[in-house]
């Protein structure tokens, strides 16, 4: 790599982005409009892709710029400390976007990466269904065949992003006659089509992060599929391991309310420092959070060595869900029974975010699924025996549908 | 900070891992816990002088490699793989307290022979409860009264460094292993790769050594710290390995017992533990090397982690293992009394948080 990229990099950065602490986008939304944030990430993302910054190691023939993981690493590095306003294009260029480079057709690849990656459409990824979670291979909704078309029906949900989203990579099953995982297909689906229609989801801190998104007979285009007909399950592998990768490489921000630096700053400022549970438990946070760090650390450096992190992104998944819980018991040491009432926008943010830390175990495969990867891919342990692999769909009892 | 292994240090691995699968399989532990000998003599020469280990933090001025704390870190992890009996870690704690200390005649005459292998020494290095000593008198007159318990191959040590209290403060005293009013016991070892002894002092003479002894004892701690971590990352591994294994070929209700989450899950989290700690275990010993400012707060972290969860590592290879891991004659039980050892010797789990808790400001 050249330094040069690096120096290029630092200079943009000290230019162009602010190093204010990274912004609740959820709580910005609130008070600015959802559109005027839509609006400067945008332009942000523009200019990122403008400046030679976006797509590092995708291909130049898809907008990319056609560099190594060096570059990509060393881009992390100096904009670590920043905070770039480019949450709304997150989940698309980490999961949609690089299993259409991986799986999808030329087509698709040349007519959307390109815009996804100057921020000229924003993407979501549609798995989960109601009834379908930890399962999904069981999934419901359903694509039929109409002439040249695909009509689609049905529902999913956990959705992030759908609400101000352009496209979304969606599984449908193609073929109930098939077992399971043999009759699903992956499709792009234009989140304007009619017959979409998008609801927020409100969640136990009270917010709304993610949508309930309803399909009624919304057409696809025969070319929507992505990678073969039947085969969306192979495709959805794909992007659920750029997911697991993409959120346990994800790192923490130093200010989020359960940080050690937050949590110590707190226990100071309670006179709690000089208890030796509390500082006990602060020093084991560190030593937990510094591990995460590192483990993150050392797959990217891995992969620059060309060395596939693989299965063992779900370790990063499982252990962030897990320093998060831990941290909540530590904030619950830390601040005693001023944890139960307050009046300060301080405590209101670390009480939210310990009622948000069970979720961090249940998004993105559950910490159960993160260890039946593990088990299974990393030590090669024996699959779940899946009493269903072989029963074709239809003959299936699936999600909470109630026997006949 | 580089954290993944160089080609040099994959060859070090490599070369260690090999001679412990020839030299030094659990059979030889099994013989040395039926004689009663502390370590193979063969195995130490072979390993302290032929392969080098003795020396490899020790300066090549003095006779070491000069190869540094990530070598030994790398070394540690293959040896502790296979709960090698040897005083090295004894040896390189000793070492490294005189390299801090600022005693040239003692460096120049012990280092080299603590690097070839010929002289084994220890340093006496205790948590608070663990004895007191006392130094009196002055000059070639100084002698020492106290205990100190336990101390890393103690009863074996040609050379002990004693930290012991004089009217002026602590500082750091030599006391060869033939002096005078020097009792060494033997302990009954949780660890049957470790052989500890309680040391008393009964106006035993001894050499003071000059320098700062805070600083050559705290530097002797955060170098023990990674050490620990090292070998309970490598015995860590191989209990994964072993009861991964064993998962694998041992069938019940009907399929292998790793099919069952109840079994594939405790396997998931060992591995998860031990793939977080190898990463901090690994930052730490490039920090030894190349950023010994932060080396304090790395190794205090890799060795809480690494060495508590190769105690919960080790229980759950027994439990897993079922009734046969609970004999003597599986090797289950080896692992599981190394790593409780490991969790509390040079400072247990509530000491260590204590210590990086005050490196931290907190």
């Amino acid at each position: 790599m050249s330094e040069d990229f690096r120096a290029r990099a630092r200079a943009w950065l000290e230019a162009n982005a602010s190093r204010r602490a990274s912004a609740d986008e959820e709580a910005e939304a609130e008070t600015r409009g959802q559109d005027a944030v839509i609006a400067e990430q945008k332009a942000f993302q523009a200019r990122l892709y403008d400046a030679g910054f976006a797509g590092i190691t995708w291909p130049k023939e898809y907008g990319g710029q056609g560099l190594t993981s060096a570059e990509q690493i060393a881009w992390s590095q100096e904009s670590r400390d920043y905070d770039l306003p480019t949450g709304v294009f997150f989940i698309g260029l980490s999961m949609p976007g690089n299993t259409i480079l991986e799986v999808g057709s030329e087509e698709q690849k040349t007519r959307f990466l390109p815009k996804m990656l100057r921020g000229d459409e924003i993407w979501c990824q549609l798995f989960s269904e109601p009834g379908a979670g930890s399962d999904v291979a069981s999934l419901q909704t359903s694509a039929v065949r109409d002439g040249d078309e695909w009509v689609l029906n049905g529902q999913k949900v956990w959705t992030s992003g759908a609400q101000y989203s352009d496209y979304g990579a969606i599984l449908a099953r193609t073929d109930p006659t098939k077992p399971k995982h043999e009759g699903i297909s992956m499709f792009i689906v234009d989140m304007h089509a009619p017959g979409v229609t998008v609801r927020p989801l409100k969640v136990a801190t009270g917010h709304s992060p993610f949508n309930e998104v309803f399909f009624d007979n919304v057409r696809l285009p025969a070319d929507a599929i992505i990678g073969e007909e039947n085969e969306g399950w192979a495709a959805a592998v794909v992007m659920l391991r750029h997911e697991r990768i993409a959120i346990g490489t994800m790192g923490s921000s130093r200010t989020s309310p359960l940080a050690f630096d937050s949590l110590r700053d707190m226990a100071a400022g309670l006179g709690r420092a000089g208890d030796q549970g509390v500082r006990r438990e602060l020093a084991e946070l560190y030593a937990r959070g510094r591990a995460m760090q590192l483990f993150a650390l050392l797959l990217r450096q891995e992969t620059l060595a060309g060395k596939m992190p693989g299965a063992r992104g779900s370790i990063a998944k499982l252990a962030g869900s897990e320093l998060a819980r831990f941290a909540g018991n530590v904030a619950a040491d830390v601040l005693g029974d001023q944890l139960a009432g307050f009046d300060s926008d301080e405590l209101y943010a670390v009480t939210t975010s310990i009622v948000a830390a069970p979720g961090s175990s249940i998004a993105g495969g559950t910490a159960e699924i993160q260890r039946n990867i593990i088990g299974e891919r990393v030590l090669g342990l024996a699959k779940d025996p899946g009493v269903d692999r072989a029963t074709p769909f239809n003959q299936l009892r699936v999600g909470t549908q109630r026997q006949n | 900070m580089a954290l993944i292994l160089t080609d040099d240090e994959q060859a070090l691995a490599e070369s260690v891992r090999k001679f412990v699968a020839d030299r030094s399989p659990l059979t030889s532990l099994r013989q040395l816990m039926a004689s009663g000998q502390p370590y193979d003599a063969d195995v130490w020469k072979q390993l302290s002088a032929q392969l080098g280990l003795a020396g490899l933090t020790i300066a090549e001025e003095h006779g070491g490699a000069g190869a540094g704390v990530s070598a030994l870190s790398v070394a540690l992890t293959e040896l502790g793989a296979g709960l090698v009996a040897s005083p090295l870690l004894g040896c390189v704690l000793a070492a490294e307290a005189l390299a801090r200390l600022d005693d040239e005649t003692a460096r120049g005459e012990l280092l080299p022979q603590i690097a070839a292998g010929e002289l084994i020494a220890t340093l006496a290095l205790t948590s608070g409860f663990g004895g007191h000593v006392t130094a009196s008198g002055s000059g070639a007159g100084v002698t020492l009264t106290g205990t100190v318990s336990p101390v890393l191959s103690g009863a074996e040590a040609g050379l002990l460094l004693v930290p012991a209290e004089g009217a002026d403060g602590t500082a750091i005293y030599l006391v060869d292993g033939a002096a005078a009013g020097l009792t060494r016991t033997r302990l009954t070892s949780v660890d049957h790769s470790r052989s500890l002894a309680r040391v008393s002092f009964s106006g035993t003479p001894a050499r003071r050594l000059a320098g700062d002894a805070a600083t050559a004892l705290a530097a002797a701690q955060d170098l023990g710290n990674l050490a620990i971590a090292s070998e309970s990352a490598g015995a860590m591994r191989a209990c994964i390995e072993m009861t991964s294994a064993y998962a694998r070929i041992r069938v019940a209700f009907g399929q292998p017992i790793g099919a069952f989450q109840a079994v594939k899950h405790r396997l998931a989290d060992m591995d998860k533990a031990w793939e977080l700690g190898c990463a901090a275990l690994r930052d730490a010993a490039r920090a030894g090397d190349e950023e010994p400012g932060r080396f304090p707060v790395a190794a205090s972290v890799a060795r809480v982690l690494l060495a508590g969860a190769y105690a919960e590592a080790a229980v759950d290879t027994v439990h897993l293992h079922g009734g046969i891991g609970f004999t003597w004659e599986h090797d289950a039980h080896l692992y599981y009394k190394n790593g409780l050892s490991n969790k509390v010797l040079l400072g247990a789990p509530g000491e260590q948080l204590d210590r990086l808790a005050d490196a931290l400001g907190i």
